[in-house]
């Protein structure tokens, strides 16, 4: 008898459902992690080492499909396919009814990027695929080389882990459930610019030594995202024209959550907290912007303040009257939500952290950046070995906040090598 | 690499500018280091084809108005070229539509072509060929096409029987055709509710399984 094959399909989770309906053309959520090698890409070798990691991620083998109510992942048997770079940095991934992967895989020269729509995983999830991909390539192009130590592969958690919707898993243990979050509700400064052509997103990257801008941060006795969050609110008020100085600077910093709820999902698992600095009433010195963004942090990374966050999220998702709502209402009332909710944000920084890989490979990888599609000028950031790269993403012409940034750093003798895809 | 004195910035990938501060950089002969990005030539969409036939659309109606003008007649015939190029256009607007695969276009043409065929058969005077033959032929036509489109695009079975469902239920509509006695001519309705009845039968008996799966997946709250 013929073998029957049941399609396989999963809800998205929380933190996912905003994604698809706000989609716009400047921002696709849409966020790229690249490698950088030494040597220079062997097409053939990745499309291998892409063949085995899809394998420990079936959750990436899904297609975003509409039903009447949701969105919702369904397994497909597409095969994902190695491209050299053709499109811009973070080009749109989910178009509506066109039923392909979430993500790409592309390469150019000594680079390999994946490129991941936001509602299939977070960076953290996807920085682990990219790790995999990594460790398949290394261990095939430099097999003779590596022959007497090829470190072993670490899967980290199960395939079920990895596929765990743990926003669902933690729901009814949140504490703090009757607690109003305090967020201030007040506009935010919002930095305007010309539009780069056809709405390309302008990616410039700022390589450095990470020990050069840690002792840097130790000297104002904070800690390296501290430091850096400060930098940018102050690269922001250099930058802002004295009218708008009445409106708060409000940055949004997402939080990976598998290090509070001890998840091990590859799909996304991160809330945000809004770190504010009002210039208006507060000094514009470096010292005094640290001062207040370390309080802020120290508040905001509390397990009391993620869940009471947390929980207001997610109970808007459990709420019966929402979940009748057919999919095109939804995704009309999403995105003015979401409008609601941009107007009383700056912009976002976000730190991925370190990349480990196994020291064996150390010769071989420059390397990791990380990059997102944006509506303003924004940071993220990731550092491997003692390689921090600082990526500025923009869908504005103007590159003066990039400028006062990094000349900041370089007038304090941290030497950065700047590219930029324009 | 390339050193901006003004930003005091290394800078990687040959530039005439410097990406921060565009000052001109000095030329440095160092230049072994391959390029980080591809340039990517901008994307021209042409829709040269759409708005040629746009551009016919409006001047036909334009000239036809102004020949009625000039030369009146007493059929309001402009209007008909209106309504005309309205039709073409729904027809058209679905069938170029990006994205929607093939069964969901088909049953998208089911719809505009029966409630078209209604409007001008009551416009041009009621003769009932609407429902005697457009209806229920477009109702059987859709489903040897849908059937056959399947095959020839090896299109899963999931991605089609929702859309063979749906045009199977319209197909048995003409039944009430016959029941009020709308109709003059019986044999296109009663072929299009047989054929109907017989395809959803097919549906449930043998892919009963996945209608519920796709209703299961779809209607999820």
């Amino acid at each position: 008898m013929k073998q029957k094959k049941t399609i396989k399909w999963r809800r998205l989770d929380n933190a996912s459902k905003i994604f698809p309906a706000t989609i716009t053309s400047i921002d696709t959520k849409v966020f790229r992690l690249s490698c950088e090698l030494y040597d220079t890409i062997d097409p053939e070798i990745l499309q291998k080492s892409l063949d085995l990691t899809i394998e420990s991620f079936p959750l990436y083998k899904s297609v975003l499909r509409r039903g009447i109510f949701w969105y919702y992942f369904e397994s497909s048997d597409i095969k994902p396919e190695v491209e050299i770079e053709s499109l811009p940095v973070c080009a749109p991934i989910y178009i509506k009814e066109k039923r392909n992967l979430l993500f790409r895989v592309i390469y150019y020269n000594k680079r390999i990027n994946l490129e991941v729509f936001h509602a299939l995983t977070d960076g953290s999830g996807s920085m682990w695929f990219m790790e995999t991909l990594i460790y398949h390539y290394m261990t095939i192009r430099y097999k003779d080389k590596l022959s007497d130590d090829i470190p072993k592969i670490n899967y980290k958690a199960s395939i079920s882990e990895k596929m765990d919707d743990s926003f669902e898993k933690i729901h009814n243990k949140i504490e703090n459930r009757n607690k109003k979050s305090k967020r201030n509700k007040e506009k935010a400064y919002h930095i305007k610019g010309n539009k780069n052509d056809e709405n390309r997103t302008r990616l410039i990257e700022g390589s450095m030594s990470v020990k050069s801008v840690l002792d840097l941060a130790h000297k104002y006795n904070t800690t390296l995202t501290v430091f850096l969050t400060s930098l940018f609110f102050y690269s922001i008020y250099k930058e802002m024209p004295s009218n708008k100085v009445i409106y708060p600077v409000i940055l949004s910093v997402p939080i990976n959550l598998r290090q509070y709820y001890e998840s091990a999902t590859a799909r996304n698992f991160f809330s945000t907290m809004n770190i504010s600095y009002d210039f208006n009433k507060n000094s514009p010195e470096l010292e005094s912007i640290i001062e207040s963004v370390n309080d802020s942090f120290k508040r905001g990374l509390t397990k009391e303040e993620i869940s009471i966050h947390l929980y207001k999220l997610m109970s808007l998702e459990k709420n019966p009257f929402t979940r009748i709502i057919p999919l095109g209402l939804k995704d009309l009332t999403l995105k003015i939500a979401n409008h609601i909710n941009d107007r009383r944000i700056t912009t976002t920084i976000s730190n991925i952290g370190q990349i480990k890989m196994p020291t064996e490979f150390q010769d071989y990888i420059h390397q990791f950046s990380i990059c997102v599609s944006a509506r303003r000028p924004q940071i993220t950031l990731c550092s491997y070995k003692d390689n921090l790269v600082i990526s500025f993403t923009s869908p504005f012409e103007e590159t003066d906040i990039q400028r006062t940034f990094f000349k900041y750093l370089t007038s304090n003798n941290i030497e950065v090598t700047i590219t930029s895809n324009f | 690499m390339q050193y901006c004195n003004h930003c005091k910035i290394y800078i990687k990938n040959k530039r005439e500018r410097c990406t921060l501060c565009e000052n001109i950089l000095p030329d440095s002969n160092d230049y072994k280091d391959s390029k980080t990005f591809p340039i990517i030539s901008p994307f021209y969409e042409s829709h040269l084809v759409i708005k040629i036939l746009v551009f016919i659309s409006i001047a036909a109606i334009v000239i036809s108005f102004a020949i009625n003008i000039i030369f009146p007649a007493t059929v309001n015939w402009p209007l008909l070229v209106i309504f005309g190029l309205l039709s073409i256009w729904l027809g058209l607007i679905v069938i170029l539509r990006r994205g929607y695969h093939m069964p969901k276009k088909i049953v998208w043409q089911v719809f505009i072509i029966s409630l078209l065929s209604i409007f001008w058969d009551w416009k041009i005077g009621w003769k009932g060929w609407s429902l005697n033959y457009v209806i229920p032929i477009t109702c059987v036509s859709a489903m040897i096409i849908m059937y056959i489109t399947a095959k020839i695009l090896r299109l899963g079975s999931r991605d089609y029987i929702t859309y063979a469902l749906i045009d199977g239920f319209l197909g048995i509509v003409p039944i009430l055709f016959i029941v009020f006695n709308w109709v003059n001519v019986i044999y296109p309705s009663i072929i299009s509710i047989a054929t109907s009845i017989i395809s959803i039968a097919a549906i449930f008996i043998f892919q009963g399984e996945d209608i519920k799966l796709e209703l299961n997946k779809r209607m999820h709250i």
